[in-house]
């Protein structure tokens, strides 16, 4: 091959590439709008079902523990199948609520358990320390273990975080028109494979990495005095 | 009495950690709760402030009965001050808000009026140069008196240390019992469960003996640090001493 060819071919390859991003951009809105509702959806639910699950209520524990359990055997493809086709057609949901509420609803159960490690890390003479002081369970919380747990979940939380905008892909399957979707289009009418799924991959990777950067960045204004993390 | 302890029954799985224990302290008295690892003694303090609830048994403090409703545990809690082994402060928050947290959280004072407290009490216990310190920035010694201020900032009427030298190196220990004999000359009444003897000849009203959940032996501390009646206490003591 002389010089000319492989520059000729170099500029062909960009261009394809070039070509593939303009059609993919407008649909990686639609992933971060997903990933992040989803995840703003996760983080509430598993609040909640994370703060149940050391309920002394047994009632509460154990209702927690069978959604756990359940939403953490059951794959995400199926969950989005179930809401949307399953449940959609009764309560009439758009693929966009039936998307989100998938993703976040299998995510919560992952980040109830995170919660729920985060507030059971901290050492019981905190809570001792805080009762003897007249302080009530809720203040305890409040003032004494919350803002510790807070710490020791961001970082477990942030891989939550990068792992659901990964499977946001999977909302792809009911027509929902994000990152992986648009990728399946242009593959579909221009019949370009490698290039395609190439630039999808390196988007996500761009997204993931970005996000990597900004968790250290929190990691940091969040640093609690005494754990010298 | 302002501590009233009768027929306290604590059970751990199949361990009697107490045995029908019953004791009594008086407004201004230092007691040294002294016995075995195992023998019921930190069990007994936690259970005068609620940290242990017990299976059966009657504690009133200061003509509060406990049981264990919220209010009168809070009530309670809200007259006892307590000082632990491991210290246990807030790690994520500097000496001063240490201090500061339960009295503006439960005693409703403003920030002030808190704050004011807390430096009174810091320099009483010479840390007031540490006080934007975070407790991982401190000695264990350091740390641990900034735990008798936090519990001195709410004002007891009694004072609880569940062996407060115990997690300290050997040259640390003497600041902090210093602390505890200031405080005992003050005329706080005070439980303590330690094995400082020299702590007990000097300070304490009354020694209490226990072994294996049960109170063997009590009286004066000159008499049983001297005359111990008991055969255990004598060989606990000879150990010790």
């Amino acid at each position: 091959m002389s010089l000319e060819q492989i520059v000729n071919w170099i500029y062909l390859q960009l261009k394809i590439l070039f070509n593939i991003l303009i059609f993919l951009g407008p649909a990686i809105p639609m992933t971060l709008k997903i990933t992040i509702l989803a995840f703003i959806l996760a983080s509430i639910l598993g609040i909640f079902v994370g703060l149940a699950r050391i309920s002394h209520k047994r009632i509460f524990s154990f209702l927690s523990k069978v959604y756990v359990d359940v939403l953490r055997g059951v794959p995400l493809l199926v969950l989005i199948f179930f809401i949307y086709f399953g449940m959609g057609k009764v309560l009439n949901l758009d693929r966009f609520v039936a998307g989100i509420l998938a993703v976040g609803i299998c995510y919560s159960a992952y980040m109830a358990e995170i919660i729920r490690a985060g507030i059971q890390a901290i050492h019981k003479g905190q809570y001792e320390a805080a009762l003897s002081l007249g302080m009530t369970r809720g203040q305890t919380m409040k003032h004494v273990i919350l803002p510790q747990s807070l710490r020791i979940v961001i970082p477990p939380m942030a891989n939550e975080f990068i792992a659901s905008l990964k499977d946001s892909s999977l909302v792809s399957i009911i027509g929902l028109r994000e990152l992986t979707r648009a990728g399946r289009e242009y593959y579909s009418t221009y019949f370009v494979d490698f290039h395609t799924w190439l630039l999808v991959g390196l988007i996500y990777l761009v997204m993931t990495l970005s996000l990597s950067r900004l968790v250290s960045w929190l990691e940091k204004k969040f640093k609690v005095h005494g754990y010298g993390i | 009495m302002i501590i009233q302890a009768k027929d306290l029954v604590k059970k751990f799985d199949n361990t009697l950690a107490l045995d029908n224990v019953s004791c009594e302290v008086a407004a201004g008295e230092v007691v040294v709760i002294m016995g075995t690892s195992g023998s019921g003694k930190s069990t007994l303090l936690r259970c005068l402030n609620g940290l242990e609830k017990m299976d059966s048994g009657e504690i009133i403090i200061d003509s509060i009965k406990l049981d264990h409703h919220k209010k009168s545990i809070h009530k309670v809690r809200e007259e006892i001050g307590m000082v632990f082994q491991q210290f246990n402060l807030f790690p994520h928050l500097s000496v001063l808000k240490n201090i500061t947290l339960a009295q503006t959280v439960v005693r409703g004072r403003n920030i002030s009026e808190a704050e004011k407290v807390a430096h009174d009490l810091l320099a009483k216990v010479g840390l007031l140069d540490k006080k934007e310190a975070y407790p991982a920035q401190l000695s264990g010694g350091q740390q641990q008196r900034v735990a008798i201020a936090r519990a001195l900032a709410m004002n007891p009427k009694i004072m609880l240390f569940d062996e407060p030298t115990s997690a300290l190196d050997p040259e640390m220990i003497g600041e902090v019992l210093e602390v505890m004999k200031k405080l005992a000359k003050e005329g706080m009444t005070m439980v303590v469960v330690t094995h400082e003897i020299g702590f007990a000849r000097e300070v304490a009203d009354r020694i209490i003996f226990m072994d294996q959940g049960k109170i063997i032996e009590q009286g004066p501390a000159k008499k049983i640090l001297t005359q111990p009646e008991n055969p255990r206490t004598k060989e606990f003591l000879s150990r010790v001493l």
